[in-house]
């Protein structure tokens, strides 16, 4: 009775397993099936990621195929020759006709792939069919975006700086000249185009064209430090008429908040506590002298992010964190493509802005995302910081800046 | 009863958990520490195996050794390694009070005499049978020995040849190493046809070589180096603000022939032949008459002189702020040049030049540009948002 209840309880164990096993494997298939995958390689949106698409889905299949055979012959062989007590076969050595089979295929296979691949390769290293040039540039742990003059983009007179989001116009060649300021990062927005390292000193172009306008979102892929996690990017996608729109609106001067508002006194707040590292092109101070941050007295990197139109962007602090309610985020990321330009272009009213978020940050933005900022731990770092500092922030000055920077688009 | 072998790991284990706390409280920094700690953990852990597998005590599983008693086994071996022990603790003393070096080569000296001196005698007294005993000393010890001993030799080999070529002349070094290939070559062919050669001649051959080599690298490392020729780089110039010299600067003509660096760069900026000098950035076409340069990144640019005349590229960024020593006053204004520049390049040749831009130039006293000293007209603008 015991042994046939030890040789029972063995499938049991086995089945258990199998189901777990069978389980944890449909619960990965079914997450690949997810439609509301803003970051999924599998649904390209501009001519870039679709020839990587071209290319990822017969080798896919092939391998799919090759994957399949083997672990069939492997499962057959481990049955039909699985240890009965039988004596140990004749043993031979060398099958000629087998062995060049299986090297000639392997290599036809491995040629077979080669090609498009190195095709798909020369193909997006393309640059010489560039129509706009924009510049990324890592920090831990967001992205500055800036656009060079140029007679591209529908022509930029003077560079625009921004952070986070990068604005592009649909159905154009765009080349992202990517580097870093202080370790290696690594751009990647799926839905556009595979992913590029950005190194300190070196520069690292990756193509962009969407067909669309919408938001396609990305993040860092390369491990950068402490809030890697919280190192996101979106690329906004308009047409071109919405393009000139935005370019202009980013190129035009300073408006100074009205006198005796709050936003006024959160404009000298955030000369005394936030110029010193983000600037705001055309900011002045009382005596009219040009307020030019020096981040590179404060900040590891030497950066920190341009606020000039800041609530002209969705989303702030490397892109973690929404500036704009759930509600109203929804009707800007979920619009149709014939009206999101204008949506997007609304940038973030007072009925929409999270100010719950916003005030989250002015009040403790460490505690919100995780930076290196404690002043006993920064010796090395010349007692510089990685992110933003605790500032203690009054309510009350908290309440001008949010006016402030509401009015920043 | 607790077996001999495990009470001299219990022992170490209480020794290196006393230097541990010792280190911790008389010592800065936490790596010694955590060493001894660990070693004291490693010691207890297998003191502990020891202690429950009993596999120390050999009496307990070597039947021979059962009915000998400790009087019939043989006397201990000549040994050195009370010498070297001694001479280890005296190095200790000594590099306590002298040179740290000195210090550490005791250290080294009495540890190693001292395993040594744990495991010969631990041996000794395994069974009564010598060739026994002499077997399981080395397989205890040739493991540690023989990787360790080969190290030693590799290395002094590497450190003497280094030595000796560094102390030879820069045309004498390959000429007398091509000399001493050549004596190995026939060595080795000599060797390798008369295999009825002696192997004690053979093993006389390579003594006297080793010799020698070691000889001529104690010689040589007291003799010092050969004098280096000392190179002005562009980095003495950008210094002492003198990049408009015109002067042949020493530099790694290779530096810019990597390729992936080569790739890489902002901007390519070309010096015509009709003496213009204009930039090319990928992705903008043709010509531009100016460089953006993102703040405080990070940048490199590659210079190509497609002039006729050797020429070198400067950024010119004003003048250099200083800050005074006495007052801790920034002087805005030195009046010394700040500049980062290249060196001479040949006609047709190129060569990078790095930098990082903090102030922006708006803040700038002077416009950023890039000129080639020289050549009237060759500017460009080096814009900074």
């Amino acid at each position: 009775v015991r042994i046939v209840s030890t040789v029972s309880r063995v499938p049991r164990r086995l089945r258990s397993v199998a189901v777990l096993a069978a389980g944890a494997a449909g619960v990965l298939i079914l997450a690949g099936c997810a439609s509301d995958a803003p970051q999924d390689t599998w649904q390209p949106a501009g001519d870039n990621a679709q020839k990587i698409q071209n290319l990822q889905w017969p080798v896919f299949a092939i391998a799919g195929v090759v994957l399949v055979l083997v672990a069939a012959a492997v499962a057959y062989a481990v049955y039909r020759f699985r240890d009965r007590g039988q004596p140990i076969p004749k043993q031979t050595h060398g099958k000629p006709i087998v062995e060049i089979g299986m090297t000639i295929l392997p290599a036809v296979i491995l040629i077979g792939i080669a090609i498009p691949t190195v095709g798909t390769i020369v193909a997006l290293a393309k640059t010489d069919d560039t129509e706009c040039v924009v510049n990324v540039t890592g920090n831990q742990w967001w992205w500055e975006v800036d656009y060079p003059a140029q007679e591209g983009c529908g022509g930029v007179p003077t560079p625009i700086v921004t952070s986070g989001q990068m604005v592009i116009p649909i159905e154009t060649n765009v080349l992202v000249r990517g580097t870093s300021r202080d370790v290696i990062h690594s751009w990647w927005i799926p839905r556009l185009n595979g992913k590029k390292d950005m190194v300190p000193g070196r520069v690292h172009n990756v193509r962009l064209e969407a067909d669309e306008p919408g938001i396609y979102a990305g993040q860092c892929t390369e491990f950068c430090g402490l809030s890697h996690a919280n190192m996101r990017m979106e690329v906004v996608a308009l047409t071109p008429e919405d393009f000139e729109t935005w370019k202009a609106n980013q190129l035009a001067a300073y408006t100074p908040p009205e006198e005796g508002t709050l936003a006024a006194e959160g404009e000298a707040t955030f000369i005394t506590q936030c110029s010193r590292c983000h600037q705001v092109d055309g900011l002045v101070d009382a005596e009219g002298v040009p307020q030019i941050a020096q981040p590179e007295l404060y900040v590891w990197s030497g950066a920190a992010p341009n606020l000039t139109n800041l609530m002209t962007r969705n989303t702030f602090a490397g892109a973690s964190f929404d500036l704009l309610t759930e509600d109203c985020r929804e009707q800007v990321w979920d619009a149709p493509p014939d009206v999101f330009g204008a949506r997007y272009l609304e940038g973030v009213t007072e009925e929409c802005l999270n100010a719950v978020n916003l005030r989250e940050w002015l009040r403790n933005a460490p505690e919100k995302k995780p930076m290196y900022t404690d002043p006993e731990d920064l010796s090395e770092t010349d007692n510089k910081t990685r992110g933003m500092p605790y500032l203690a922030l009054s309510e009350d000055q908290i309440d001008q800046l949010v006016a402030y920077l509401l009015e920043r688009k | 009863m607790i077996p001999t072998g495990s009470r001299l790991l219990i022992g170490a284990a209480v020794l290196a958990t006393v230097a541990a706390v010792l280190y911790g409280i008389t010592q800065e920094g936490s790596l010694g520490t955590i060493g001894l700690s660990a070693a004291a953990l490693a010691l207890a852990l297998v003191a502990g195996v020891n202690l429950y597998t009993r596999d120390v005590d050999v009496s307990a599983m070597d039947t021979d050794a059962i009915p000998e008693s400790a009087a019939a086994r043989p006397a201990p071996q000549p040994s050195l390694c009370p010498l070297g022990a001694a001479t280890g603790a005296t190095l200790v003393v000594v590099g306590l009070i002298t040179f740290p070096v000195i210090f550490v080569f005791g250290i080294i000296a009495l540890l190693a005499t001292t395993v040594e001196w744990m495991v010969q005698a631990w041996s000794e007294r395994a069974s009564a049978d010598s060739a026994y005993n002499a077997s399981l000393r080395g397989r205890l010890a040739h493991p540690l020995e023989f990787p360790i001993l080969g190290a030693l030799a590799v290395g002094t080999v590497i450190y003497s040849f280094s030595r000796i070529m560094l102390f030879l002349s820069k045309t004498g070094g390959p000429a007398v190493f091509v000399v001493i290939a050549v004596l190995i070559l026939l060595g080795a062919f000599l060797f390798a046809y008369r295999p009825t050669l002696r192997g004690g001649a053979i093993a006389a051959v390579m003594a006297i070589a080793a010799l020698g080599l070691v000889t001529g690298g104690i010689v040589a490392a007291l003799e010092g180096e050969r004098e280096t020729h000392a190179h002005e780089t562009t980095g003495d110039l950008a210094a002492d603000g003198e990049c408009d010299v015109a002067e042949e600067t020493e530099a790694d003509d290779n530096a810019s022939q990597n390729v992936a660096a080569k790739a890489n760069v902002t901007a390519e900026i070309l010096l015509r032949s009709d003496g213009t000098l204009v930039a090319r950035n990928e992705g903008l076409n043709g010509d531009q008459a100016m460089v953006i340069v993102t703040r405080n990144t990070p940048t490199n640019v590659l210079f190509e002189n497609q002039s006729d005349e050797e020429r070198r590229l400067v950024l010119d960024l004003g003048t250099r702020a200083e800050v005074d020593e006495e007052t801790g006053d920034t002087v805005p204004d030195t009046g010394v040049p700040n500049q980062v520049c290249t060196t001479l390049v040949e006609d047709g040749g190129s060569q990078f030049l790095s930098f990082s831009i903090s102030l922006p130039s708006e803040l700038a006293e002077s416009p950023y540009r890039f000129v080639v000293p020289g050549v009237d007209g060759a500017e460009l603008e080096v814009v900074v948002p």
